[in-house]
């Protein structure tokens, strides 16, 4: 399960929307429950350059320079990299194929349903260890 | 010791460390040391040629190892080694 602050939320929306009708992608950094790493609240949504070198409206890339950053930054303030979220511009909040292969298990990857620039839906899903199947995880946006 | 950060999918293979101190002059060798010490990461950061995976990405303190000279990249004292996720996707 995992949980979306206000903040986070909102950070996800803002960049989905200014990248409309490209592909946006980000990293996720927040909490673990120390009781059950299952059960995760993200508090810090960092929003990256889309580094996909080429049609960007149905494809991403995340910089692992950006990535490297955002793990510097979950240690400075004790967070740790929860996943990473992305959107699909004018198509459903579901994990594609594309975005299974090129997953990595144990993530939460949040996708963003966006529709004419608008924010039209959100769902989460966690690939298995061996990237052919995905889950889909209770995703609780903020009220 | 150079010390490798271990991103929080593998650190279950690595006794639950965020961290690990390792010995090695270059590269590679850090990651061999790392490997034979939790020998369950290995899967996880080579294919079965010996070679590292390629959704792997690992920085030698604040550079990508393809821009240097690769797992023959010399490892100084104090030097941090990171295990970057390639993550990449998109719809249809």
């Amino acid at each position: 399960m995992l949980t979306l602050n206000a903040g986070a939320w909102s950070a996800m929306v803002e960049h989905a929307r200014a990248e409309y009708p490209r592909e946006c992608c980000g990293v996720l950094l927040g909490h673990l429950d120390p009781a059950d790493e299952d059960v995760r609240t993200a508090t810090v949504a960092i929003p990256c350059r889309n580094a996909y070198d080429g049609d960007q409206r149905d494809r991403f890339f995340i910089d692992p320079g950006d990535q490297l950053a955002a793990q510097k930054r979950a240690r400075v303030e004790d967070l740790e990299v929860l996943g990473f979220f992305h959107s699909h511009p004018d198509d459903e909040a579901y994990f594609s194929a594309t975005d299974l292969a090129n997953s990595w298990p144990w993530y939460s990857n949040v996708v963003v349903s966006v529709r004419n620039g608008e924010v039209a839906g959100a769902a989460c899903f966690r690939a298995d260890e061996e990237r052919t199947r995905a889950d889909e995880e209770q995703l609780n946006l903020p009220e | 010791m150079a010390k490798i950060l271990i991103p929080t999918p593998l650190r279950q293979y690595a006794g639950g460390a965020k961290e690990v101190d390792v010995a090695g002059a270059t590269v590679g060798e850090a990651l061999a040391a790392l490997t034979s010490a939790h020998s369950d990461l290995k899967k996880h950061l080579y294919n079965d040629e010996g070679k590292l995976r390629s959704f792997v990405n690992v920085y030698l303190n604040d550079e990508d190892i393809r821009y240097l000279d690769r797992e023959s990249s010399a490892v100084a004292e104090g030097d941090t080694l990171s295990i970057v996720p390639s993550i990449a996707g998109g719809g249809r």
